[in-house]
């Protein structure tokens, strides 16, 4: 992996980070609600709003308005919310790690059930386990978070009591009540990742068994066992990573849904909430930072997958 | 003695969604120690199975027919359990596969994939398997071997690869090997090399072997004995110096008089009249430099050739060597640094070629699979060019004809047809032009052997009746030899020579040429 | 045309998928007619019953029939996910083909910024387009297909790019064919195929979305029965009526694996094989 690789990943980073706030921000300003309205109500002075109009430079070029906005974002101001007069930046942050933590903890689980299972089903293609595999990932990638979300509470939460429904306890409150409160966002985020990533896994992992040189390992005469760890394993996992930076972006729209339904004051939540109270800035610094959030995500994939496959010469 | 392989009555069925196909029918065969039983087929006729059902890895709708019977040495392998088969496989017989590059695991690194037959067979421990893997790397004639076994595939060239594959082979000293088209994808060159070791080390050994091709010509060099496959029926078997001079049966005799045969001209008469076509200094350069990156390699260097009219030129030379890519110059699909000149006009660019130059100028490309639009007909496909350039369209029937294919082929569509069809489509498409020159790309070389000399014969019958003019690329130089006036053979993007057939013939040629012609050497007899 | 459909009904996908998709064109066509009772009708002695005789599945907190709701919701919910995927697919084809088309550096921009664009996961960006251009069905469709433009760019842009290496691509451009001519007649007959697939795969994609959207409030608006408006509004009640829910949760479900399904069969229907 060469220095010119990393600083040409890095420009495509910083290129798509450079759309993305265009973006943006280019839709927000299109909202027709008048920012000074918002923050000062319906009644307020057409003095008072001539002020906050001035003060947020309202009346500039939408140019000039752009580059204040990335400006300050680089500065790491985000703006100051105009549903709490607070600052953006603190607040989405902290809103954040709760997220990461959700994501995280889908992401892990993820992994942990799919990348098995998808394999298994290879190993067992064709027969009754493997359909079942399929049609249980066929019926995980057409049901919408929602749905799958509502229906947990309806079974879990309303008829037999076994969890909380909804709320968010931080970990370092009561850390057995925290999980409690995490099982099922993290199960409805998980259940469509497990889903698609299976499938992927286990297409993967079918391409490998039916590989010129898995056949030639058990031509050698080695034991299933040794061709399955030492020769499968490693070349059906190296797609997964990617497979799993993909996913990422399904993972952060998920989040929005789930947080919701399930009361976590999450990004996703926050910018809900900032959605349907046209609080602009908000919106602008959450949609940045969701989507740096997939830009990085992708970005530690590829460094990842350069070290593990050594074939690759990102030259 | 007791052979070390001996195959009785074996049948062989796949069972598919159309019914079930039988692919072996009443196989019998024995190979004693240290001998080498060439098994020669085209495609389709089982050959491959066979080497599946001996080293007991058959798909999972293979039906193997009772009473059919494969024993090594005193062993019945179709009897034999899995477990059993684990400690046979590898160590008393092992496979030498087509594709080295495939045949590798490319996360494992060179070393592990020798060392670890040594220790599952051999019982040593991983330092020891893995010195005495090193020691057998540097037997196969591989430089630094100790400095391999530590590096991966990708970095290792495919002789290099095809080497450790044997080496891996003979490892643990088995009493059977079987070869499935080792050389096929190598370059001539190399592949010849590979075959020199295999005589060596078969010499040493005493191995027993089966060497499987479609190559009947090199199997005759190779195997004490030849074996012909024809639709899962041995049809042929005899000592392999007889099989070329005496062959016995008509399949056989067909299979013989196919194989290229560089004393055997196919074409008469000499050319001596006006160029047709020069290209000069021609320079062809795929990608271009980006940012942080370096320019590729040319893939040609100023190359000058001039083709005459009605003669075939034939173009020889390994893989990378550039053939291709003065084709797809000569054709406007690459652009290129130097001159071309057809009938007085000089064209130094591809967007100077005209709607002339196209008509006069045609090719033909290597894969019949991806040559043929497949959403189009062939009525489609041949109509298409006779619009383009004037010709009459109902002339479509007689095209086919021209090219030994059905009229009613015209409503087909190409997933309905076989490679070699495919391949005669093609080449009507080119003559609907009626261009004064065709170029030809490795058209024969996806083609059974028998399917290539009717294709050849196509070629020189149509040269007779419109006097088109072929440069034809190819890597089979014997071929060559027999359909071309003047050869020129390419390496690493630049001519090394420019030759009459004539000269080619008494031997004056450039050392490289020398070394090409050594590697394909005529069929014995 | 008739070959492929023969095609499409030999798989077990192909046959349900049709059967699924029968079903729905159904229940939106005649939803309206099919239905026991009107959607709006409120009925306030039988609210929550439970499914019966009376209710098939059910009636909701107003005492609207679920079934009903659901028949003449089919016409909410399905047409316009499927008009704003294939919409959305046509920009997303054009510009995929035309940046594999182009190459070099163009070819590079273009994908960077799609890639860019993508960098925003789906939901997000259909949120934000909502709430700029306004609640309701047709501005949620409009988010949906500017959704799905950029992803079915890229896979076009692939899979024009491969078609684009094939040899009867270069034999007809060394027959000195006009670029015109390449793209539309040898390449895009070759390209329509795996776009349709895709595209008929979206379509389940997008029908999740706008039920998501409705579910947050942002897509269709009530009083219309839209499937994720029903599921919204059901919500609080979910202990005394789960059926207001389970009902239209299961028929976002099967809408979305019917498509799944016929992209599926489509697959196998759409690629000659070798027949000979």
């Amino acid at each position: 992996m060469s220095l010119a690789w990393l600083l040409r990943r890095l420009l495509t980073v910083l290129y798509t980070l450079l759309v993305v706030s265009l973006l943006v921000f280019g839709l927000t300003q299109l909202l027709p609600a008048d920012a000074a309205v918002t923050l000062l109500g319906e009644n307020a002075t057409p003095e008072a709003l001539a002020a906050v109009r001035l003060r947020l430079g309202l009346g500039d070029p939408a140019w000039l308005q752009y580059w204040h906005w990335l400006s300050g974002l680089l500065q790491g101001d985000f703006g100051t919310s105009m549903r709490t007069s607070q600052p953006v930046a603190p607040a989405m942050f902290t809103a954040l790690g709760r997220s990461l933590m959700l994501g995280g903890a889908s992401l892990v689980l993820m992994l942990l059930i799919a990348v098995p299972l998808g394999m298994w089903a290879a190993l067992r293609r064709g027969k009754a386990a493997d359909l079942v595999a399929g049609l249980v990932s066929y019926l995980g990638v057409s049901l919408p978070e929602f749905v799958t979300a509502t229906l947990l509470l309806i079974v879990v939460a309303d008829r037999f009591q076994l969890l909380p429904a909804t709320g968010y306890v931080a970990p370092g409150e009561d850390l057995a009540d925290s999980l409690r409160h995490l099982v099922l966002p993290v199960l409805t985020v998980s259940l469509i990742l497990v889903a698609h990533v299976s499938r992927m896994v286990r297409s993967e992992t079918i391409d490998v068994l039916n590989s010129d040189y898995v056949r030639a390992a058990r031509l050698k005469g080695l034991s299933p066992r040794v061709v399955l760890l030492r020769h499968v394993l490693r070349n059906a996992l190296l797609p997964t990573i990617t497979i799993v930076a993909l996913d990422v972006g399904y993972l952060l729209g998920g989040i929005i849904v789930v947080e919701e339904i399930f009361a976590i004051p999450g990004i996703g939540r926050a910018l809900i909430v900032a959605i349907t109270s046209r609080d602009l800035p908000s919106i602008q610094a959450g949609a940045m930072i969701m989507a740096a959030t997939y830009a990085i995500a992708n970005t530690l994939a590829d460094i990842a997958y350069v070290l593990v496959d050594r074939r690759i010469r990102y030259d | 003695m007791s052979p070390v392989l001996q195959v009785r009555d074996y049948a062989l069925d796949y069972v598919t969604r159309d019914g079930t196909q039988r692919v072996l029918q009443d196989i019998s065969l024995a190979i004693e120690a240290g001998e080498v039983l060439g098994l020669v087929g085209e495609s389709g006729s089982g050959k491959t199975s066979l080497a599946w059902a001996i080293m007991r890895h058959l798909p999972g709708n293979a039906r193997e027919a009772p009473g059919g019977r494969i024993h090594l040495g005193g062993t019945d392998l179709v009897a034999a359990s899995s477990k059993a088969l684990e400690t046979i496989r590898g160590r008393r017989m092992s496979m030498v596969f087509q594709d080295p590059s495939t045949a590798l695991n490319p996360t494992l690194t060179i070393g592990r994939q020798v060392s670890e037959v040594l220790v599952r067979h051999r019982g040593l421990s991983e330092k020891e398997a893995w010195r005495a893997a090193t020691e057998a790397l540097e037997h196969v004639d591989l430089r630094d071997a100790a400095g391999l076994m530590k590096r991966y595939p990708h970095q290792a060239s495919g002789g290099e690869k095809q080497r450790v594959v044997i080496a891996t082979a003979f490892a643990c000293r088995p009493e059977l090997i079987v070869f499935d088209e080792p050389t096929t994808a190598l370059d001539v060159i190399t592949g010849a090399r590979i075959l020199e070791l295999f005589g060596r080390l078969r010499a040493e050994t005493g191995v027993a072997a089966l060497y499987i091709s479609h190559d009947l010509a090199l199997v005759s060099r190779v195997a004490d004995r030849v074996a012909i496959l024809e639709r899962g029926r041995i049809v042929e078997e005899a000592p392999a110096d007889r099989i070329f001079t005496a062959p016995t049966q008509d399949y056989t005799r067909r299979l013989v008089a196919a194989v290229p045969r560089p004393d055997h001209r196919l074409v008469g008469d000499q050319v001596t009249g006006e160029t047709l076509l020069r290209a000069e200094a021609i320079a062809v350069r795929y990608g271009r430099k980006r940012l942080f990156r370096a320019a590729p390699a040319a893939a040609t260097e100023d190359v000058t050739l001039d083709i005459r009219r009605g003669e075939i030129l034939g173009v020889v030379g390994e893989s990378g060597s550039g053939k291709s890519s003065i084709a797809r110059a000569l054709t406007g699909l690459a652009d290129y640094d130097g001159v071309i000149t057809l009938g007085g006009r000089r064209i130094d660019r591809t967007g100077g070629m005209d709607r002339a130059y196209r008509r006069a100028v045609q090719i033909v490309f290597q894969h019949p699979d991806s040559s043929l639009n497949p959403r189009q007909t062939v009525a489609d496909i041949l109509a298409r060019p006779l619009r383009l350039y004037g010709g009459d369209v109902s002339t479509v029937p007689a095209l086919l004809e021209q090219v030994r294919l059905p009229a009613g082929h015209a409503r087909r569509y190409p997933h309905q047809l076989s490679g070699g069809e495919k391949q005669r489509v093609a080449i009507a498409r080119a003559f609907a032009a009626r261009p004064a020159l065709v170029i030809c790309d490795e058209i024969t070389a996806p083609l059974d052997v028998s399917v290539q000399a009717s294709v050849v014969e196509l070629l020189l019958g149509l040269r007779d009746t419109h006097g088109t003019a072929y440069l034809f690329i190819t890597h089979d130089l014997n071929l060559v030899r027999q359909i071309a006036h003047r050869i020129v053979v390419m390496r690493a993007g630049a001519i090394v020579d420019l030759l009459d057939i004539d000269a080619v013939r008494q031997g004056n040629v450039s050392p490289y040429t020398r070394q090409l012609m050594a590697a394909s050497p005529a069929p014995v007899g | 045309m008739i070959d492929a459909l023969r095609r499409l009904w030999r798989t077990p996908q192909g046959v349900l998928g049709s059967v699924l998709l029968a079903v729905l064109i159904l229940a939106c066509l005649l939803g309206g007619v099919l239905a026991p009772y009107s959607p709006e009708a409120m009925d306030f002695a039988g609210r929550f019953a439970a499914p019966s005789a009376r209710h098939w599945l059910g009636a909701d907190q107003l005492g609207r029939d679920v079934l009903s709701r659901l028949l003449v919701g089919a016409r909410s919910t399905v047409p316009l996910a499927v008009a704003a995927t294939f919409s959305g697919a046509l920009v997303g084809a054009c510009v995929g083909t035309l940046s594999a088309y182009l190459g070099g550096r163009w070819d590079e921009a273009i994908t960077r910024t799609i890639d860019a664009v993508m960098a925003i996961p789906h939901l997000l960006l259909a949120l934000i387009l909502v709430s700029t251009l306004g609640k309701g069905s047709a501005n949620a469709a409009l988010a949906i297909a500017v959704s799905v433009a950029p992803s079915m760019a890229r896979v076009t842009r692939s899979v024009a790019l491969a078609v684009r290496q094939q040899d009867y691509v270069k034999a007809a451009i060394a027959r000195g064919e006009g670029g015109a001519w390449i793209v539309l007649r040898e390449m895009l007959p070759n390209v329509a195929a795996p776009l349709i697939i895709e595209a008929t795969i979206r379509v389940a994609f997008a029908i999740m979305l706008f039920a998501t959207l409705s579910f947050l409030g942002l897509g269709a608006q009530p009083p219309a029965s839209e499937w994720g408006l029903m599921v919204s509004e059901g919500r609080r009640f979910m202990h005394q009526a789960p059926w207001v829910i389970v009902a239209p949760a299961l028929a976002i479900a099967t809408t979305a694996i019917c498509f799944n399904l016929l992209g599926d069969g489509l697959r196998d229907a759409l690629n000659p094989r070798d027949e000979r």
